[in-house]
């Protein structure tokens, strides 16, 4: 168990380059790198990410992957604002990123 | 015949095809290396002893069926049996079903957690690959579940990401028996499937749930026949399911008609890591049963996996029989192992355009699993892989031998060389190559002769050379 001052470290898969905005709140799949058994254990949020060491100091680290999961050379800081539900609405065989945006727009 | 993972463990132990590792070995992804390295080596089993962060009860057991001495010795064959002789006995005992028998108890339950002591994290799924969207506790695995108008029981192996504590995701294709199913008849009407996700029941029902097998048919009464001993079945902790008694784990799941999670991306048995993501089912776990001392069972996918070989296998002969039952001239199917499941070799008694379109439509009709199909004439033997390529570098004609079918909505998405746009479609495309001589070529005056010593020369001289071969001085 991290300490309040600690910073986590979580990881995120994309799409897309463009699905992460920076300085907005976005809705995000998140996994714990935290080591130990219950690493990788999966958290839908929505969180605000950025690449500016400023407000990276008072940010968890956030590792992007790709669709395809190779993981980027640049560290993102990540601030989670708020959880969505473990169990997102959505249909399944459908896009989850759809529903995850979905259940963040609708305040789920 | 084995009646669970630990007999057949047992038995590759004695044959020397079982790597014990007692050293400590890290679930995340030192695991996943050591068990795809053996796979690429051809290597033997693997079992791990002592897993990082887990108690000594808790251990893993990679790549049952990875190599053909494998599958020859899960058959009860000797594990030098040839390709030929294992294609051969699979094809005898494939249509003797022998149906399962239930039981009242089993091993499978004699440790029982539900409601909050449901932990997945207990177990000790591997990261088998480093960029995986997470840790795959199903992957040698037989999820079980039920079409609720015919009562028809399907098994099939696919996938399955341990997402939290309480959650699995996977990756059962939306064309899967078990994908039709969940679609036609339980998310349409907006009602959780129930599924048993049985990890280490013994390596031939498993083997039946990754068989290509008809809609309605049940892979527990395959898997009784390819045993010769009909399986035992046994209720889960909280579903009428039955699962194999003696299995080491079984997840009871509802799958959610009205939930999505992450799942994927995944190294997969293409032998690579598409952008196949985020597109599956989402599970509630409702029970975890397993036995004291747990194995867990695992295939370490990618090439040369045990897809490469049971799903080839059994994939080959569902393509010679529905062949066969379309009328199609169809002699022998192999899907070689390097293929990954995408090329099959297909020998016709003989071929032309007309046979190469059939075999094309039939073959991609429902759904598209094989992209590759070479077609060879009775002078090509499809096991031989040598002259299989010889066969496809000179009689292919590069202008009019090939035959290409497009498809959409029932393509393989985790077909590599698709794009991520075909992959969402599910569009795709098979070609046949076709390397028999065209029909309207006389045999006499067009049919080129092949130079080998077996076409080219009269009988006679080739009975003396054989009988004299030593006689000039060769050894062999």
């Amino acid at each position: 168990m991290a300490l309040k001052s600690e910073k986590q470290t979580w990881e995120t898969f994309l799409r897309r380059p463009s699905d992460l905005r920076e300085g907005v709140e976005i809705p995000l799949v998140l996994r714990d790198l935290s080591p130990g058994r219950n690493k990788y254990a999966m958290r839908h949020a929505v969180a605000v990410a950025s690449r500016k060491p400023q407000d990276k100091e008072n940010m968890d680290l956030l590792h992007v992957r790709t669709v395809v999961g190779v993981r980027l050379p640049e560290t993102w800081g990540v601030k989670i604002v708020r959880d969505l539900p473990t169990e997102l609405p959505g249909k399944p065989y459908h896009d989850f990123y759809e529903a995850l945006k979905k259940a963040a727009a609708t305040g789920a | 015949m084995f009646k669970d993972t630990r007999d057949f463990i047992e038995a590759l132990r004695a044959a020397g095809d079982l790597q014990e590792i007692e050293k400590e070995v890290d679930w995340d992804l030192e695991l996943g290396a050591i068990s795809r390295l053996a796979c690429e080596k051809d290597g033997p089993a693997v079992w791990f002893k002592r897993i990082t962060d887990y108690p000594e009860d808790r251990t893993a057991f990679a790549n049952p069926m990875a190599t053909w001495r494998r599958v020859a010795l899960a058959f009860g064959l000797p594990a030098e049996s040839s390709l030929k002789d294992i294609y051969a006995e699979y094809e005898k005992r494939e249509g003797k079903l022998i149906p399962p028998v239930t039981v009242k108890s089993g091993p499978c339950g004699e440790v029982v957690k539900c409601g909050a002591d449901i932990d997945l994290f207990d177990l000790p799924a591997p990261m088998l690959h480093d960029g995986d969207g997470g840790r795959y506790l199903g992957t040698w695995d037989i999820a079980v579940s039920r079409d609720p108008e015919t009562n028809w029981v399907n098994w099939g192996m696919y996938r399955f990401m341990v997402y939290d504590s309480q959650h699995l995701t996977g990756f059962p294709r939306p064309t899967s028996h078990f994908g039709k199913v969940f679609q036609d008849h339980y998310a349409a009407r907006n009602q959780p499937m129930p599924m048993a996700l049985v990890i280490g029941a013994d390596p031939i029902s498993h083997f039946a749930a990754s068989a290509t097998y008809h809609i309605g048919g049940e892979e527990a009464a395959l898997a009784g026949g390819l045993r010769g001993a009909a399986v035992e079945l046994v209720r889960c902790e909280t579903s009428d399911l039955l699962v194999p008694a003696n299995a080491e784990i079984v997840i009871d799941c509802e799958v959610l008609p009205n939930s999505v999670g992450l799942e994927g991306p995944y190294g997969e048995y293409p032998g690579y890591r598409t952008g196949e993501m985020g597109n599956g089912i989402f599970c509630r776990v409702t029970a975890i049963t397993h036995r004291k001392n747990p194995i867990l069972t695992i295939d370490a996918t990618g090439y040369r996996d045990d897809s490469s070989t049971i799903t080839a296998l059994a994939g080959a002969v569902a393509i010679k029989r529905r062949l066969e039952r379309h009328g199609v001239p169809v002699l022998d199917v192999n899907i070689p192992r390097e293929g990954a499941v995408h090329m099959a070799v297909i020998g016709v008694k003989y071929g032309g355009k007309q046979v190469a379109c059939e075999i094309l439509e039939i073959l991609t009709s429902r759904r598209a699993l094989i992209s590759k199909i070479i077609l060879v004439e009775p002078d090509v033997d499809v096991f031989d892989m040598g002259e299989v390529f010889h066969a496809f570098s000179t009689k292919c004609h590069p202008a009019y031998g090939i035959h290409v079918v497009h498809y959409e909505g029932r393509a393989n998405t985790l077909t590599p060389c698709y794009s991520q746009g075909e992959r969402a479609a599910q569009k795709g495309a098979t070609v046949l190559y076709d390397c028999t001589w065209p029909g309207e070529w006389s045999r006499e005056w067009e049919v080129p002769v092949k130079a080998t010593f077996e076409t080219i020369f009269p009988e006679a001289v080739r009975l003396k050379v054989l009988k004299e071969w030593k006689a000039y001085g060769f050894k062999e």
